[in-house]
């Protein structure tokens, strides 16, 4: 008997309407989850351990409590997180601090604009070091009992902080702003959950530096990102923040391999996002500030950054990041920007388009680059210089301003003004700057 | 050229690592991990050449791809979040990484070179990028518009409003006690030592720089003592 399926002679078309054979394989879609036939059921959730752990005594678990007012999302495979909207301690990025400082500062100010109190709802000091993971993936120099010992060093610190402003332990809670920082963290508090002779050695570096709490480690209940901040909300910052309206432009956005692809079941995703396809961090912001988002084939690529390459090997990152990003987010996206969520991303795209020159003489691709809350800062009107800090940026972020209805002259003027009035020692903070100084 | 034996002891060492368990779960050779992978389309690179090695014991093939190849690696991890087997290629080459360093392979040393000064902030401060690094002399290939605003760096940096960031030999600034922690960390567990097999100049600065850091530290928990 011929088929009426399969490949080969036997194969006949079902010259279905459009309408029927989306009917026809309707109940197939609705039972075939890719992500649950994937690796989820396989998977350990590393939390569970956790909490065991600390029963026998072994750690301390960081709690996100209701006086953090979380709010809680879904990642990749269905698991719940929860994200702490309140009493944070900014864990800061060294590339985007020393490199975009828009990028916290915008994110700072947008707290301030909700009604969060510097030295209650937040905390910025100095007592922090960076995760030291840029290093040890570019270099292969330090090993996974030196980034635990950083891991757990930076979060005690964090842990301890509110002391010195009379708060209980545990008062703040570690956003972490960087993106490989949190891919490395959550890598890392993976190996300290599951080997017990790890732990035993970070355990003599951390009493050493007394950072134990009780003889134990301090681990945090969730390792979060601070795109994760933003995506929780982005709601309350559209519909309270929002002066300029952005409807008219369109936005293209780099997911960050460190966010999504290290420890990836942790990523959140959300079915208002993108179908739930894809990690949703940045892309809800964007969406929520009604910008058009536009989605291109290489939206699962990395940006060329890697780490060495950057730095010691850039015709790679420079290429890579013209290829398969800027290249791509003009011809076939057609965008007016690119969001990033994390530093190296930012950092790669932002300053790698004016060499392209070299390859393509006739046309130079260009697409101005920035973080999402920096874009989110500018549509609730943010300063250009002063909060969003455009001035360190190579790409033409000005386009995006201009498009914006502001005025990036006039801006750009006003800053020069007040950079008279810092020679000056006029400086304008977002919080008290003793606040900062922790040790 | 390494004997067997010396070759044998390199890969014995890649497969002690705790994590070696971890990252190569077995391979069907799919592929998916090398069709994903950034560094395949620029460099002689395969992620899923290093698993098939590492899989089938290839010992000599092992050390020849730490000479080269694993330094093409961009760790962005794209290659362990595809891979049905959950296997990490990335992390696999950077336990790969660790070892080159610990057994002072030339080419890890020449690989590394143009690594030194970010290595030197990082050991020192805690930090490793600072906004004197990024000064459009070092970049040149980054294009003229690299700052929109003239100034110079200090007064700048000052025009951020966040008192962390108003530095310009740091990303922040970094309290004196959280370096000496930092510093302690490196010697236990073994940063240092590592450091030094990997160029001993560097070291000696670095150490000097430590010493010298310590000092300030214990000056100023004496003037806190006497002012209490």
């Amino acid at each position: 008997m011929n088929g009426i399926a399969g490949h080969g002679e036997f194969f006949q078309p079902t010259n279905l309407s459009a309408a029927d054979a989306e009917k026809a394989t309707e109940w197939v879609k609705k039972r075939v989850d890719r992500r649950e036939l994937d690796l989820g059921e396989r998977m350990d959730d590393v939390r569970e351990h956790m909490w065991e752990l600390e029963k026998e005594g072994e750690i301390l678990v960081h709690r996100i409590t209701d006086a953090h007012k979380p709010a809680m999302v879904k990642t990749l495979f269905g698991w719940d997180k929860k994200i702490p909207t309140l009493q944070l301690w900014h864990h800061k990025s060294c590339g985007q601090c020393g490199n975009i400082p828009g990028y916290p500062t915008s994110l700072l100010w947008t707290m301030n604009q909700l009604g969060m109190q510097p030295g209650r709802d937040y905390l910025d000091e100095t007592d922090q070091t960076s995760c030291t993971a840029w290093n040890y993936h570019g270099s292969g120099i330090g090993n996974v009992e030196s980034l635990a010992a950083v891991f757990l060093r930076n979060f005690h610190q964090a842990y301890v902080s509110g002391k010195r402003m009379g708060h209980q332990p545990g008062h703040f809670y570690p956003l972490v702003h960087c993106g490989t920082s949190f891919g490395n963290y959550k890598e890392v508090r993976k190996y300290l959950i599951e080997n017990a002779t790890l732990r035993e050695r970070v355990k003599k570096i951390l009493g050493k530096l007394g950072r134990l709490v009780d003889g134990r480690i301090v681990i945090p209940e969730e390792i979060v990102h601070y795109s994760e901040w933003v995506h929780v909300m982005r709601k309350r910052i559209a519909s309270e923040l929002q002066k300029i309206d952005v409807s008219h432009l369109r936005a293209t956005v780099h997911m960050a391999c460190h966010y999504s692809k290290m420890v990836h079941e942790d990523a959140i995703y959300d079915p208002e996002v993108l179908g739930g396809n894809r990690a949703a961090v940045g892309t809800s912001m964007a969406a929520a500030l009604g910008a058009q988002v536009i989605d291109y084939s290489t939206w699962y690529d990395c940006c060329g950054f890697g780490f060495r390459h950057i730095i010691s090997e850039r015709e790679f990152t420079r290429s890579f990041t013209i290829e398969r990003k800027i290249k791509v987010a003009n011809e076939e996206a057609h965008a007016d920007l690119m969001l990033g969520i994390d530093t190296g991303c930012v950092t790669t795209m932002d300053k790698n388009q004016w060499i392209g020159r070299a390859h393509e003489k006739e046309k130079q691709y260009t697409m101005p680059i920035m973080a999402d809350i920096q874009f989110a800062a500018l549509a609730c009107g943010a300063d250009p210089f002063k909060i969003v800090q455009l001035q360190w940026h190579a790409s033409p972020c000005e386009e995006v301003v201009e498009k914006m209805g502001l005025s990036w002259g006039e801006s750009k003027k006003r800053f020069e003004a007040y950079l008279e009035e810092v020679k000056a020692g006029k400086i304008e903070y977002l919080y008290n700057p003793e606040l900062a100084l922790s040790a | 050229m390494a004997t067997y034996a010396e070759m044998r002891e390199i890969f014995d060492d890649i497969t002690k690592d705790f994590r070696y368990e971890h990252e190569l779960n077995g391979c069907l050779n799919c592929g998916i991990c090398t069709a994903t992978c950034p560094s395949a389309h620029f460099y002689d690179y395969s992620p899923r050449e290093i698993v098939q090695l590492l899989w089938t014991e290839n010992v000599e093939q092992v050390y020849d791809a730490m000479q080269e190849k694993i330094w093409a690696c961009a760790q962005c991890m794209t290659c362990a979040a595809r891979c049905p087997f959950k296997n990490s290629p990335g992390g696999l080459v950077a336990i790969m990484r660790e070892v080159a360093i610990g057994h002072g392979l030339q080419s890890a040393k020449d690989v590394l070179r143009p690594f030194g000064r970010v290595m030197l902030k990082l050991i020192t401060t805690g930090n490793q990028l600072s906004p004197d690094m990024i000064q459009p002399d070092h970049f040149p290939d980054w294009g003229p518009n690299i700052q929109k605003v003239e100034g110079d760096l200090k007064t700048l940096r000052k025009a951020i409003p966040m008192k962390t960031l108003q530095t310009t030999d740091t990303a922040w600034e970094v309290a004196l006690k959280t370096s000496v922690e930092m510093y302690t960390i490196w010697e236990m567990t073994g940063v240092l030592k590592q450091l030094e097999t990997m160029d001993e100049n560097l070291f000696d600065v670095i150490e000097d720089f430590i010493d010298e850091k310590r000092e300030e530290y214990e000056e100023m928990l004496e003037e806190q003592e006497e002012a209490e």
